[in-house]
């Protein structure tokens, strides 16, 4: 728990940010008075020092509040059907008390978003996602007996997340913890307060989140940070989530990929193929939005592929051009990292076909480093990766371990 | 498509009909599933027809039809307090001298740039994601005709296409019976006003044809319904009346055939439809197998009528207030003014009943009956159609009718009327449109009936769209279901 005991901040409001539902706790706790933009709410970006942040979440648990994610309920007799027809995977194999992750398209077979669907009946559905999708949502379910209601501020959520947020919800006697599988929700007590608890994350690691009505937001808040001492509970910024999202291998909108609903350019949007999804693609199934364009995509070349790389020594390659034989560009770096657990210099890339297909081999990166004002210029060599950098047994181990 | 297959053609219309005959003629089986009692669609009832004055069908599609169907030009009386104009295809008569060259001069230019458009029309629309060498061609001898015209018509093309009729009429003829005329030509069937940007284009369009003149043919409507019906039944094809479609069936992505009210499934690899494209493909395919986008634009495409149809039976034939009864020949137009138009459109455009409607007449002497076509009588009138308002519609009617028709109250013995919304009701077209859709610039060529759905295939293979919402609209021309099959037989994909 951080600065316990450490003198209240002033009050802090961030002009024209609205205060989320826990606002009062993290204001309190928020020494750097770091915010964020976050679909309008004071989202925090650290609190006190990214560093210790981020080891929380690889070494001990943290708290992070995501109500500002938009979410929405599907719910009615076709609701199924039209979960189906939004997304590329196969929704009818999706039992209750079951998440998915999803991405969803446009009628070119470009991508809009990616977000999960929790499936809380077989005639209702809950969708979390970041941007707003509410139009787009009524424009699926036209037609069809569903009704789509935007629940996002009836909803507070928080993400539990690192080895020992096991162990912490066992010290809160929440027995139903144990069978949760990943991707497994139920509802759960904490206190007096009802709660959803699902095993879902974005930090690759063992971990939960907690949904819950926002009048209930600070009693579990309290409940959480009265029971997380031991396990060395720490609430955290989003500059830490972001390094252990890249360490995970998790997609960012508006960084990794451009919704086609924003994107202005025609050649700016990106398909599942290109962003390395494909396997999300149901084609066996009913029809969806975008198939007909997906299949023909399926038969050709991308114009260019999201990749993981490698990259050398340990400068980040943030914003870095990729470079074939030191000459020819070829692609671009979106986000990068030094990955402090898994000690290798990190990235991901847009490489323009063929290269991170058919030619993989002597590719760069061109890393500016400033040192002491001079700017300096580094060829480093990068390497395509396969998997995800970040990959631990306990993320996905039931029961969970007792750290 | 192999020789003797079936092929389901929904909607026995003449679009419905011209499709079918063509598929019968290349060796197809046509299978003409028509929801009501009788073929001819709008003009093809003959207790009611909606449609009583055609436009020339295109010579070319009765001739690949191999039928001969002789059209009569029917002349274009607009009653005046002064006496009556009459316009016909040699002469203006009745009109003020200045004003009469001004109209025929504007007509003879128009029909000059009506004709260079006209190519566009009897072949697909223009693809701009992907043309091949045809549609380039195709577009390039368009070009050709358009820089034909010359420099200053073709300047004058441009500069009018997309504007208003209210503008151009000010421009060269000035207000009076024949701007009426004009104004009423402009937006027949159209939920627009004069002064209605693009109105001009579907003028010119309208003009493509036979100069936009209504014919008859010889021997009445009905000799066209039926050779249209025997070119369909000579060649093998069938023609299935009372046979409500209820559903097209599909399975992996293709069509495999129709399912019809009473629950009968008729097998097929293609469906050409002549119904609606709203109908077609949110009523009978349903949104399930289609992309939310491409729902979105055939929901959101404007179709709004603002047709009111009366009939009278008379005891004897009305006669103008100079003492002349109209002949089956002439088509009788009801409007002061291009102003006058305009008024009228005003009213309906907030939902109400305009207070002099504008009109269109025909008297059929035969049967001594007069049929009007009353223009701008909205849909979803403010308040709903009653009892009450049909009555008022048909006072409002007969009260204008007596002002052209002296003692007309007299003559009238029964009248049966239909508002826009029965039509929707009793021929599946939103809004009852006549065209199954605004004939406006943002609904014409590659975005009719809208952006996506303009080459005739739809994205679920084997279907395809043949009717009036499909390119190039409504009228009684035949050349959406002439293309429509065209597209079939090519093979044409989305």
């Amino acid at each position: 728990m951080a600065r316990k005991n450490a003198k209240a901040p002033h009050p802090q409001v961030a002009v024209g940010l609205e205060a989320g539902p826990f606002h009062e706790r993290i204001a309190a706790l928020n020494s750097q008075y770091g915010w964020m933009d976050w679909m309008g709410f004071a989202s925090p970006s650290v609190l006190d020092n990214v560093e210790f942040e981020y080891f929380a979440i690889r070494n001990q648990s943290t708290l992070f509040d995501i109500s500002p994610m938009c979410k929405y309920a599907i719910e009615g007799a076709d609701a199924e059907a039209v979960v189906n027809r939004l997304v590329t995977r196969d929704i009818r194999k999706l039992k209750p008390g079951r998440v998915a992750y999803v991405i969803w398209c446009d009628e070119d077979g470009n991508v809009i978003d990616d977000g999960t669907v929790f499936r809380l009946a077989e005639d209702r559905f809950r969708l979390c996602c970041q941007e707003p999708q509410l139009a787009w949502l009524e424009d699926v379910a036209w037609g069809f007996d569903a009704t789509i209601r935007d629940v996002s501020r009836e909803m507070a959520a928080l993400a539990l997340q690192g080895p020992t947020s096991a162990a912490l919800l066992r010290a809160l006697a929440v027995k139903e913890m144990e069978q949760l599988k990943p991707f497994d929700f139920a509802a759960v007590r904490i206190g007096r307060k009802v709660v959803e608890l699902s095993r879902t994350g974005f930090t690759g690691d063992l971990g939960y989140e907690l949904w819950m009505k926002p009048q209930d937001a600070v009693a579990v808040w309290d409940d959480l940070v009265g029971a997380g001492g031991q396990q060395g509970l720490r609430v955290i910024g989003y500059q830490a989530v972001e390094m252990a999202r890249i360490e995970a291998g998790f997609l960012l909108p508006k960084t990794d990929f451009l919704s086609s609903r924003t994107a202005l350019r025609t050649d700016r949007p990106s398909t599942p193929f290109e962003l390395g999804l494909e396997r999300m693609i149901a084609f066996d199934k009913p029809h969806f939005n975008g198939r007909r364009a997906l299949l023909r995509l399926a038969g050709s070349t991308p114009r260019r592929r999201l990749v993981q790389m490698e990259v050398g020594k340990d400068k980040p390659a943030a914003n870095a051009l990729v470079y074939h034989r030191k000459k020819k560009e070829v692609g671009m770096v979106t986000s990068a990292l030094w990955s402090p657990t898994c000690k290798q210099n990190i990235a991901y890339a847009w490489l323009d076909a063929p290269y991170g297909e058919t030619e993989s081999g002597d590719l760069w990166v061109e890393i500016y480093l400033q040192k002491e004002i001079r700017w300096q210029r580094r060829m480093e060599r990068c390497r395509i990766a396969e998997k995800p950098f970040f990959v631990h047994q306990r993320r996905s181990a039931t029961p969970p371990g007792d750290y | 498509m192999k020789r003797g297959e079936r092929v389901i053609v929904i909607g026995a219309g003449h679009n419905g009909l011209i499709a079918a005959g063509l598929l019968a003629k290349r060796g197809l089986k046509p299978l003409v599933l028509e929801a009501r009692g009788h073929v001819g669609g709008m003009m093809g009832d003959p207790d009611f027809r909606l449609s009583t004055m055609p436009f020339a069908v295109w010579p070319q599609v009765l001739r690949a039809l191999g039928i001969d169907v002789a059209f009569e030009p029917m002349t274009t009386l607009v009653p005046t307090p002064q006496g009556v104009v009459g316009i016909s295809t040699e002469q203006v008569v009745g009109a003020e001298d200045g004003q009469a060259a001004a109209y025929r001069a504007l007509m003879s230019r128009l029909e000059r740039q009506a004709s260079a458009l006209s190519g566009l029309l009897l072949k697909p629309p223009p693809n701009l994601a992907s043309s091949g060498f045809g549609d380039l061609l195709g577009l390039a001898g368009t070009g050709l005709k358009l820089r034909g015209l010359g420099k200053t018509e073709l300047r004058d093309l441009l500069r009018i296409v997309l504007s208003n009729i209210h503008d151009l009429i000010e421009d060269e003829i000035g207000d009076g019976p024949l701007a009426a005329a004009l104004a009423v030509d402009a937006t027949l069937g159209s939920a627009m006003g004069p002064r209605s940007p693009g109105t001009v284009l579907t003028l010119l369009l309208r003009m493509a044809r036979n100069r936009g003149m209504r014919v008859m043919p010889k021997g009445g409507i009905d000799i066209l319904t039926g050779k249209l019906e025997n070119a369909v039944m000579a060649c093998g094809g069938e023609i299935r009346t009372n046979a409500p479609v209820e559903r097209i069936l599909v399975e992996g992505d293709r069509v495999t055939g129709v399912q019809l009210a009473g629950g009968e499934i008729v097998p097929s690899a293609a469906v050409l439809s002549s119904a609606a494209p709203a109908t077609t493909l949110l009523d009978l395919l349903g949104p399930q197998h289609l992309d939310a986008e491409f729902v979105r634009r055939c929901r959101k495409t404007a179709s709004t009528g603002m047709v009111a149809r009366i009939d009278f039976d008379l005891k004897d034939a009305p006669r103008f207030s100079g003492g002349t009864a109209p002949s089956g020949k002439d088509r009788i137009v009801i409007a002061e003014s291009a102003a006058a138009v305009e008024a009228a459109f005003n009213a309906a455009k907030y939902g109400e009943l305009p207070k002099q409607p504008v009109m269109e007449a025909h008297y059929d002497d035969r049967n001594r009956r007069l049929s009007v076509s009353a223009q701008f009588i909205p849909c979803s009138l403010k308040g709903g159609w009653k009892e009450e308002s049909r009555r008022a519609l048909q006072r409002l009617v007969e009260r204008e009718l007596a002002r052209v028709f002296p003692g007309f109250g007299s003559l009238a013995a029964a009248a049966r009327l239909m508002t826009a919304q029965d039509m929707a009701a009793a021929y599946r077209v939103p809004g009852g449109h006549w065209h199954h859709g605004e004939l406006r610039i943002d609904q014409l060529l590659m975005l009719r009936p809208f952006d996506g759905a303009a080459h005739y295939a739809m994205p679920v293979e084997g279907l395809y769209l043949c009717g009036a919402g499909a390119h190039p609209g409504g009228d009684i021309s035949g050349a959406p279901g002439f293309n429509g099959a065209q597209a079939l037989l090519a093979g044409r994909r989305r």
